[in-house]
């Protein structure tokens, strides 16, 4: 990313090639809008290069591509609600899952339906932190930079927000 | 019984947020904890579906819109930077432009208003302002020698005087000038006015026909007053035709004597 900032803009694929499908599965798990989230993950790389001078080099490139992303989604309201198609996400289910029985690719499927709408009614910051640790794989330090919180508060937050995710999954379960 | 240890450790020890030291410390705890163990499956479940969540694979052509928008955005940089850079080179055309322009149009208008200032100068003092001063001088002069001759044809004496005064403010020497004062000198009824002509021909005594004039006009002269300051003038002049017409006023019985001696040291002076 420095040599991008100094001016070595074609560096910049080689961070979009390492970066752009977890940014994706980021957007998409927070937006559950496919089409949407391959804008966003534009949207986010166009401001890595116009920003590119603001980048201060003292954190990785990861954190602070996170941190544009989440403005980025700022911008396109935080209100977007996860509307996932249920059949979509069936038939991605099947790829996924393929090595499983019928009864329990039936059971499976089941579960991951449960799953999408638990976290689609977790409140905004649970879900994104739980995205965040789980999906990108980040750590408590990372996600602290990109939220501007203490390492501390990422810690109570993804605890919390497991919990919850937790409950509401038992509630529609039964 | 209900279980004292922090459930947060469950999370950390999920996403494997724990030191060694910790995590072996939980490991311990969570094999003598019936509740710790349950709570820990519980979340490990709900953690391990969420790994089952499906990701669209992203769509192929999301590379290609990359690489266009990186492409894209060169080029405007590019253009931005030319555009930038042309403005910039503009105004520095512009600053060294401009100066230079004007200094060579001031310099210009100040060499040729200089030149012609020049020029003017010197045909109005150096050429055509001379020739109205050597007109109007000459016509002065004129008027001088006009007036000259004037004056010494006017019955006062006085004037008369004035008149063969300004003999002396004309330089050349006019043959109508001499003649008029030669003839005041021969015959003006003014003793003074005599003896000022006198004084006035000595002047032009380079001239020849001066000196004739007052050597022939010794012998005419009867006052005692003029044959002396003649005597004295013919002296000066150092003129030898003078001797002759002296000799002939010594014959005058009537001469006043200390004219007759006079005049005799003047002929031995000349002789």
């Amino acid at each position: 990313m420095l040599k991008v900032k100094n001016g070595d803009l074609d560096k910049l694929g080689l961070l979009f090639e390492r970066y752009h499908r977890a940014l994706f599965g980021f957007l998409f798990h927070m937006t559950g809008q496919r089409e949407l989230s391959e804008d966003m993950v534009q949207n986010v790389f166009y401001r890595v290069l116009k920003y590119r001078h603001a980048f201060r080099g003292d954190g990785e490139f990861k954190t602070w591509m996170y941190h544009i992303a989440r403005n980025v989604m700022n911008d396109h309201g935080r209100a977007i609600k996860r509307t996932v198609k249920h059949q979509e996400v069936t038939e991605l289910a099947e790829t996924v899952a393929g090595d499983f029985s019928a009864d329990a690719l039936i059971h499976k499927k089941q579960e991951l339906a449960i799953l999408q709408d638990a976290l689609s009614r977790l409140n905004e910051e649970s879900r994104e932190i739980l995205i965040l640790s789980k999906f990108q794989e980040l750590k408590y330090h990372e996600i602290a930079q990109i939220m501007e919180i203490t390492e501390g508060a990422v810690k109570v937050r993804v605890h919390r927000a497991i919990n919850q995710l937790r409950n509401t999954f038992l509630q529609i379960a039964n | 019984m209900k279980c004292e240890n922090d459930k947060e450790q469950i999370t950390l020890w999920i996403n494997h947020e724990m030191t060694e030291e910790q995590r072996a410390a939980f490991e311990i705890h969570i094999a003598g904890c019936a509740e710790c163990r349950h709570e820990l499956k519980a979340a490990q479940q709900i953690w391990q579906l969420m790994d089952a969540m499906p990701v669209p694979e992203v769509s192929r052509d999301m590379p290609v819109r990359f690489q266009a928008m990186l492409e894209t955005y060169k080029e405007s940089q590019e253009e931005k930077t030319n555009w930038v850079s042309g403005v910039v080179e503009k105004l520095r055309q512009l600053w060294s432009f401009q100066p230079g322009m004007q200094l060579a149009y001031s310099i210009v208008l100040i060499v040729a208003g200089l030149a012609i200032g020049f020029l003017i100068n010197r045909q109005g003092t150096g050429y055509a302002n001379k020739q109205q001063i050597d007109v109007l001088s000459s016509q002065v002069h004129e008027m001088k020698e006009m007036m000259m001759l004037s004056l010494l044809e006017n019955p006062s004496a006085s004037e008369r005087m004035k008149g063969v005064s300004y003999t002396s403010e004309i330089k050349s020497t006019n043959k109508e000038v001499i003649d008029a004062l030669l003839s005041t000198l021969n015959s003006d009824p003014n003793v003074n006015v005599r003896l000022v002509t006198l004084e006035a021909l000595t002047h032009f005594a380079g001239e020849a026909s001066v000196r004739e004039g007052l050597v022939q006009s010794i012998a005419q002269q009867e006052s005692p007053q003029v044959q002396s300051a003649m005597a004295d003038v013919m002296l000066k002049l150092q003129e030898k035709r003078a001797v002759k017409s002296l000799k002939k006023l010594l014959e005058q019985k009537d001469l006043n004597n200390s004219v007759r001696t006079k005049i005799e040291q003047t002929i031995t002076g000349l002789i």
